[in-house]
């Protein structure tokens, strides 16, 4: 096997990895927090990726800057989705909050096939073509800018998480709701503020990587399903677990790409969640069953 | 013969005839003709689906502005529209909906493996199925075995499309002699697939077209990625680690953008990029957002035969009517179909399935709309041979045929200019 290529692959992966754990960190936010899986996660990365399409060729924005308007857009849509709809399901069985946020993900499906059309849309960023060359290997520059920011993104949101008042709220409602309550936080606005900020990475992540990938109104479903893939991998409600879970399957994706026929490469992705289910049932940083 | 459904029917008809004092006589015949059509207008595939669609109904409405069918007392067409998701279940599902919706004739579905999902129900229930769009050869060559054996009696399903074979062979034949024009020859070429049914099976008659035919080039590698891959770069290296003369992909639409744009990122030197026939590389939306990135690509396809007068007109119209877009492979193929069936109702003068069935048969249409052998007929497969395809390229931001020479409306570009 050709070593470049390894190489290559590796660097692929992890590069790819920033938006996969950007995305899984916002999953797995909202279901520390409320303990509701978001299903509509992809298709709210999705409206990200039309958000920054539409700052790029209506206001001229390159999406590596017009990220922080769709991630600010997406933080009010997950407030009010919170608001009007999960607020009220928040004590369901889990079935029902399933239904629920399946139904919230065909709708912004079908909204954005109805706003967009089916065809595909891709970003064009003053980076999107550029590339560097480390001897053999290249560096694709909008995937190092976008794992940058990811990286950096993540981590805000744990200075938020740690050091202020308000993270520190969204914390205690995590750990203890009841406690929280009795010690006069609002939940209820805590709990929206949450589900605000989880929507806001993915749709950072989206507009992040709207310059390096095509999107369709459809691609919403399968982005969720990596993000709860990952976020299951790292731990269900594991910050640290989502962001490394994010980076490890990626690069083994983009390996199991390099070794095997790259149509098995999901297959490599979905036999970790496997192992791992099978050896640390609580994920890799999950903290057991409780 | 009786049988159970035209029994209901006609007793069903004269008993509200009789019911309503009408005379029988003026409701013997359908006013109105039901089509089912099932494509994937939502989900992945939906530009195509959408475009497929409006090609159908574009079809309808001019048969019916023509009078509709005159042997059935200017029985009118009509579309029941149904919509795959982009899934083999639903397209089963759909089919059954539109004929129990009361469809006498089902066309679609364009992805094979929807198609070969809707097939059974197609034989089940006696309802003939004209396949606009799928060229995957088991889908009609499965039930002509079967009927064969005698495990079914009537084959009900029969294709206007170029099979997988076809393509194959018509894709190396083309490249040979455009590499021989071009006064080229590239050894080494780079296959890349999508890993679903229509992917495998066009990527698999490809190289046993390569391997029948021997041109002078061989297949250094066969590279398969998932359907609705979300990142092929290490893909994109490996092509660009065999050095590669020629990359030969068979794409869907998303992942069409995904591979030019990591070619060109990666500065992976070809002399072409020539598809043995695929989607993703020639539509309207495709070259709007890959721009400069999808320039001087080839794909062998079926494609409207810009050099018949009427296939203009129907162009000039469906460019009207869909806000821009070309007329092309799948807007083309829908239309014809229902041309088709235009020609075997009119045949038929009867929605008896037998009927009809019995004239798609005899099926000898003329002057096809699409680059074609010959006339429209069907073999004993229910394929139609003449079916083709042609070497389409994009110069100056638009889809042109450029082989073979006869059809060409301008000379191909090849080896491709460097960036």
């Amino acid at each position: 096997m050709d070593p470049t290529l390894i190489g290559q692959g590796l660097l692929n992966g992890l590069l790819f990895g920033g938006v996969y754990s950007l995305m899984a960190v916002g999953l797995t936010l909202i279901f520390g927090v409320m303990r509701v899986v978001n299903f509509a996660h992809g298709d709210m990365m999705v409206w990200g990726m039309y958000l920054a399409w539409l700052l790029a060729t209506r206001a001229g924005v390159d999406p590596y800057a017009g990220f922080l308007v769709c991630a600010a857009a997406l933080f009010v849509l997950g407030f009010a989705v919170q608001r009007a709809l999960v607020d009220r399901i928040l004590d369901a069985p889990h079935e029902m909050q399933i239904l629920l946020m399946l139904g919230v993900a065909l709708v912004l499906e079908n909204a954005a096939l109805v706003t967009f059309g089916p065809d595909p849309h891709r970003v064009r960023s003053a980076l999107g073509l550029s590339t560097l060359w480390v001897g053999p290997i290249f560096v694709d520059v909008a995937r190092l800018v976008t794992f940058a920011v990811a990286i950096a993104l993540t981590f805000v949101l744990y200075l938020f998480l740690f050091r202020t008042d308000l993270g520190k709220a969204i914390r205690a409602a995590a750990d203890n709701t009841y406690g929280a309550l009795v010690i006069g936080i609002d939940v209820r606005r805590v709990y929206a503020v949450a589900f605000g900020i989880g929507a806001a990475c993915v749709g950072a992540a989206g507009a992040l990587v709207s310059a390096v990938l095509p999107f369709q109104p459809s691609a919403g479903l399968s982005a969720s399903v990596t993000s709860f893939n990952i976020v299951i991998i790292g731990g269900m409600g594991s910050l640290l677990g989502a962001f490394l879970g994010g980076l490890l399957v990626s690069v083994a994706e983009s390996l199991g790409a390099v070794f095997l026929a790259p149509s098995l490469k999901e297959l490599v992705s979905f036999s970790l969640l496997i192992l791992i289910l099978l050896f640390r049932p609580a994920g890799l940083f999950g903290k057991g069953a409780a | 013969m009786v049988n159970r459904r035209t029994f209901l029917k006609t007793t069903g008809v004269a008993a509200g005839a009789a019911a309503l004092g009408f005379p029988a006589v003026l409701r013997a015949q359908p006013k109105e003709i039901k089509i089912g059509a099932v494509h994937p207008v939502t989900g992945p595939l939906a530009e195509i689906g959408q475009a497929c669609r409006l090609g159908a109904q574009m079809a309808v409405d001019a048969v019916n502005a023509a009078g509709g069918i005159k042997s059935m007392g200017g029985a009118r067409l009509e579309l029941i529209l149904a919509d795959t998701e982009n899934k083999p279940d639903v397209a089963r599902a759909e089919a059954e909906r539109v004929i129990n919706a009361g469809a006498q004739i089902i066309t679609g579905a364009f992805h094979s493996g929807q198609t070969a999902a809707m097939v059974p129900v197609a034989q089940q229930k006696r309802v003939p199925f004209l396949i606009d769009i799928s060229a995957a050869d088991p889908i009609t060559l499965n039930v002509a075995e079967s009927v064969k054996k005698g495990d079914q009696k009537v084959q009900y399903v029969y294709r206007n499309f170029p099979t997988t074979r076809i393509f194959g062979l018509r894709a190396v034949q083309f490249m040979t002699e455009v590499f021989r024009e071009a006064k080229v020859s590239p050894k080494r070429v780079v296959l890349m697939y999508t890993n679903d049914l229509f992917g495998q099976t066009q990527a698999r008659q490809f190289q046993a077209a390569v391997k029948e035919k021997n041109p002078g080039f061989e297949i250094v590698e066969a590279i398969p990625y998932p359907e609705n891959a979300t990142d092929l770069s290490t893909e994109v290296s490996r092509v660009k680690a065999l050095k590669p003369d020629i990359l030969a992909p068979v794409t869907r639409a998303t992942t069409a953008i995904l591979m030019l744009q990591e070619l060109a990122k990666q500065r992976v030197e070809l002399m072409g990029i020539i598809s043995p026939g695929t989607p993703g590389l020639y539509e309207a939306g495709q070259i709007a957002q890959l721009k400069e990135l999808i320039e001087y690509v080839m794909d062998c396809v079926p494609w409207p035969n810009y050099k018949n007068p009427r296939t203009q007109k129907v162009a000039e119209e469906y460019a009207k009517r869909s806000g821009g877009k070309n007329f092309d492979t799948n807007s083309g193929y829908s239309y014809e179909a229902i041309l088709v069936m235009a020609d075997v109702l009119e045949r038929a003068k009867s929605t008896d399935p037998d009927a009809i069935v019995d004239a798609i048969k005899k099926t000898n249409l003329k002057d096809p709309l699409m680059v074609s052998g010959g006339p429209i007929v069907f073999n004993e497969v229910g394929d139609n041979p003449n079916a083709s395809t042609a070497m389409v390229q994009i110069l100056g931001q638009k889809p042109v045929v450029v082989w073979p020479k006869d059809a060409a409306a301008q000379k191909f570009v090849l080896p491709r200019p460097k960036a």
